[in-house]
């Protein structure tokens, strides 16, 4: 499952494409906070700092910076990846994994409500670990359902927190 | 024919590269080591260092044995165990196994058991 | 000094010596568990701690932030993977000691080394912090507003590699920090109702330092395992200690005074305790082959410095690292006010955090040098389990905010961010900082205005901000012409910084 990305470290490419994806989206964020500030409606009059003053500037930088990573970038600037102490820069990125990764989630976003904490979080544990890599089914979900309802009766009765049940509403 | 054993550098390791030792001169064959990590973590003691398997194969080699070493990173090391058998014609694959409680059994698997399973040749587990 | 004895009487109850005790073994934990920091953590402990009592809770990150220094040296010197930049120099000399199989004494010197710093650290955050609150909480919001503005920019343009990414970063912050209600009206909402009071920092800080590290190591999973140097107990004998007291004592005097800094950070004076001790080593041939001297000086400044670091948290309200900031944010969760008030205000949460920081520096000193062989173990935890477990805390902490799917979701969003900020180099402090900072800046300049009347020439019209705005502009000056004249730049780095120039 989990592909072993084996591709050596492409030669770098004299200009960093994805880096324009970067700075497109940044035009995109000041755009749109500059649109909202167009928007929105004047304070007190005598009010010192209107609320579309801050969006303005941050906007605006925003639409600046994104303008500067272009041209950098077009210039040849190449970003350079965090390292870490878990992340070793010298093999591609396996971008499938973090996809799947990413719908997991997303099916604990919209399931959360429903089925509640300790069964998303059992999923989510789960989950993620045979996505990650584990090729131990069975322990992968006795560890996600132990650490679900270890960490629900805790904000329970540790504390105070009630974490809403879902189904097992009345179960636990 | 060759001799494939499951190496790491601990008890196990070295009891399964006595036997295979003794097995490849027994039958007058070659020996592959496979030493594998899942390389799952940021340590892992089962993974020779380098210089390691250098002292191995020239320990080996004193012994006037034909070895090869395998040193790699793999997602399974039973199926890599099965597949380095296969790849060579393997006669023998030789593993170490360690006592197991009735817990462990239930949750882990098991490399040797796999490999026993497995394999398409005979093996050999042999205890420290 | 009877606050301080007071605050000692909060340390030391039993419960909050518990929580010591706690924070300084997680602390060390997460220091050597490759991937979690002691930010990380503090930001995933923030929802479990908010019906902690508020000292308990600072006490126990107390001990995280100062356990995390000394984990991360650990494997700094255990494994040669400085896991925070303040480390990188220990790794320097610390692993090649290590090799040549002194790993004991240099975890020991290192051991004690923040010891010493620490205990000399926190003795100066004691004697000065309370009368810089008192000269701080004299200044008008014009000088306030400068020393906000000067964090920001020190943070984004003065540490890490590029300055055109810490500006990218700040201001990705800033329009986080605008989503909210103002003057009655909901601003960049998305028409969300859940987003009228804002994003929550703790779900912001949760996704980029947690989720965005846990996606960005699953994009890189597999490698192989790294050499770790076996150690036993850690020990030093007659000469290595009479060859590491110089070193600690004058890491402590670098250390110190740039953490208080709002640029300072822990890089330069580890750096510069690092050629110091080269250069007055009586050894300089042992310097890049294991020399202790080596080890002892920036260690002891790289904790040092994370004393000066509360100085300007506690005393200023200004952050300047990753974990002060995450700190900060626990304070306001708690509804306290950070700034230089806060003596006055919550003397007993103050003089205890204080006191507390004795004790967890005695009990790192007293429960890890035992306990190292058994932290080194901690590297076998395989990724799956490790990074399965962040993501599971991490969802839990989102959820138990409000107990709204919508939080998952937004953790899901910047956490997603946090890995296109790795992958593109982007730093994440300056963007945190400026979530955190971005309402503050907002309130402090309506402030200044309002008693100005709207003139902004108000904004200058206070000696300290002229000062601040000079120092800034210095700032700004030394950190695109030092670097050109110590060194040709290779080609990129150059341009990126012609592009800088702005």
């Amino acid at each position: 499952m989990t592909t072993t990305n084996d591709t050596p470290t492409q030669a770098r490419p004299q200009v960093d494409r994805a880096q324009y994806g970067l700075s497109g989206f940044l035009a995109v964020v000041g755009a749109y906070v500059v649109i909202e500030a167009v928007g929105l409606a004047p304070g007190f009059a005598d009010q010192s700092v209107q609320p579309d003053a801050f969006p303005y500037v941050v906007g605006t930088a925003l639409l600046v910076l994104s303008v500067l990573l272009a041209v950098a970038t077009a210039r040849g600037d190449v970003a350079e990846a965090e390292g870490g102490e878990d992340v070793d820069l010298g093999q591609g990125s396996d971008w499938i994994t973090v996809a799947k990764l990413t719908g997991v989630f997303l099916v604990a976003v919209v399931t959360i409500a429903w089925l509640g904490w300790a069964i998303v979080g059992a999923f989510l544990f789960a989950a993620s670990a045979r996505i990650l890599g584990s090729r131990r089914l069975v322990l992968d979900v006795i560890v996600g359902i132990a650490l679900a309802l270890l960490t629900w009766y805790g904000f329970y009765v540790g504390l105070g927190i009630p974490i809403p049940a879902g189904i097992l509403d009345g179960v636990l | 024919m060759t001799i494939v054993v499951a190496y790491s550098p601990d008890e196990y390791g070295r009891a399964a590269l006595r036997a295979g030792a003794d097995e490849a001169r027994v039958r007058d064959e070659d020996l592959v080591l496979l030493n594998a990590t899942r390389g799952d973590a940021l340590v892992d003691p089962r993974f020779a260092s380098d210089e390691h398997i250098v002292e191995v194969q020239d320990a080996l080699q004193e012994q006037g044995l034909t070895a090869h070493v395998r040193h790699e990173v793999v997602p399974d090391i039973a199926a890599a165990l099965v597949d380095v058998a296969r790849e060579v014609g393997a006669s023998r694959v030789v593993v170490g196994v360690r006592h197991r409680s009735p817990v462990g059994k239930a949750l882990l698997g098991s490399v040797a058991q796999r490999v026993i399973l497995d394999a398409p040749c005979a093996v050999l587990a042999v205890k420290p | 000094m009877e606050m301080l004895l007071e605050g000692f009487g909060t340390a030391l109850t039993p419960t909050n010596l518990l929580y010591a005790v706690l924070g300084v073994l997680l602390g060390t934990a997460v220091g050597v568990l490759p991937g979690i920091g002691p930010a990380m953590t503090v930001a995933l402990l923030l929802p479990v701690t908010y019906n902690v009592s508020p000292s308990s809770a600072l006490i126990l990150f107390a001990g995280i932030y100062y356990g995390g220094m000394y984990g991360g040296s650990t494997t700094s010197i255990l494994l040669n993977t400085p896991g925070e930049s303040s480390s990188v120099i220990t790794a320097l000399e610390g692993n090649k000691m290590a090799k040549a199989g002194r790993a004991a004494q240099a975890l020991a010197t290192a051991a004690i080394g923040s010891f010493v710093a620490g205990t000399i650290g926190t003795v100066l955050l004691v004697v000065l912090a309370p009368r810089v609150a008192d000269v701080v909480v004299t200044l008008g919001a014009p000088s306030y507003f400068a020393l906000m503005a000067l964090a920001l920019f020190a943070v984004t343009a003065v540490l890490g590699a590029s300055k055109l990414r810490g500006f990218i970063s700040l201001f990705l912050g800033l329009a986080i920090a605008l989503v909210g209600t103002t003057t009655g009206q909901p601003r960049l909402t998305f028409g969300r109702p859940e987003l009228a009071d804002g994003i929550d920092v703790v779900v912001v800080a949760v996704a980029i330092f947690a989720i965005g590290e846990a996606l960005w190591v699953a994009a890189h999973l597999r490698r192989r395992p790294l050499e770790v140097i076996p150690v036993g107990q850690p020990w030093m004998n007659r000469e290595d200690w009479s060859r590491s007291w110089k070193p600690w004592l004058r890491g402590t005097a670098y250390g110190f005074p740039f953490g208080a800094l709002p640029a300072g950070g822990a890089e330069t004076p580890t750096l510069l305790s690092y050629i110091t001790e080269k250069k007055l080593s009586k050894r300089p041939e042992e310097f890049g082959k294991g020399a202790i001297e080596g080890v002892a000086g920036p260690e002891a400044a790289n904790n040092a410095s994370a004393a000066g670091t509360l100085m300007s948290l506690l005393a200023i309200g200004l952050p300047t690292t990753a974990t002060a900031t995450i700190i900060l944010l626990a304070m306001q969760s708690y509804g306290i006010q950070p700034g230089p008030q806060l003596f006055d205000a919550e003397p007993e949460l103050v003089w205890g955090l204080l006191a507390s920081l004795f004790v967890a520096n005695t009990l790192l000193l007293v429960v890890n040098l035992p306990l190292a062989p058994v932290w080194a173990r901690l590297l076998q935890i395989p990724r799956p389990y490790l990074y399965a477990g962040i993501l599971f805390f991490a969802s839990l902490g989102a959820y138990s905010v409000n107990f709204d799917a919508f939080d998952l979701g937004l953790l899901l969003v910047f956490g997603l961010l946090g890995l296109t900020m790795r992958r593109f180099g982007l730093p994440v402090l300056p963007l945190i900082i400026g979530v955190i900072l971005g309402p503050r800046l907002e309130t402090t300049l309506a402030e200044a205005l309002a008693i100005s009347q709207g003139d902004l020439s108000t904004l200058v019209g206070e000696p300290v901000a002229v000062v601040v705005y000079i120092v800034m502009a210095l700032l700004l000056v030394g950190s695109i012409v030092g670097p050109r004249l110590r060194r040709t730049a290779p080609a990129h780095e150059d341009e990126e910084e012609k592009v800088d120039v702005r």
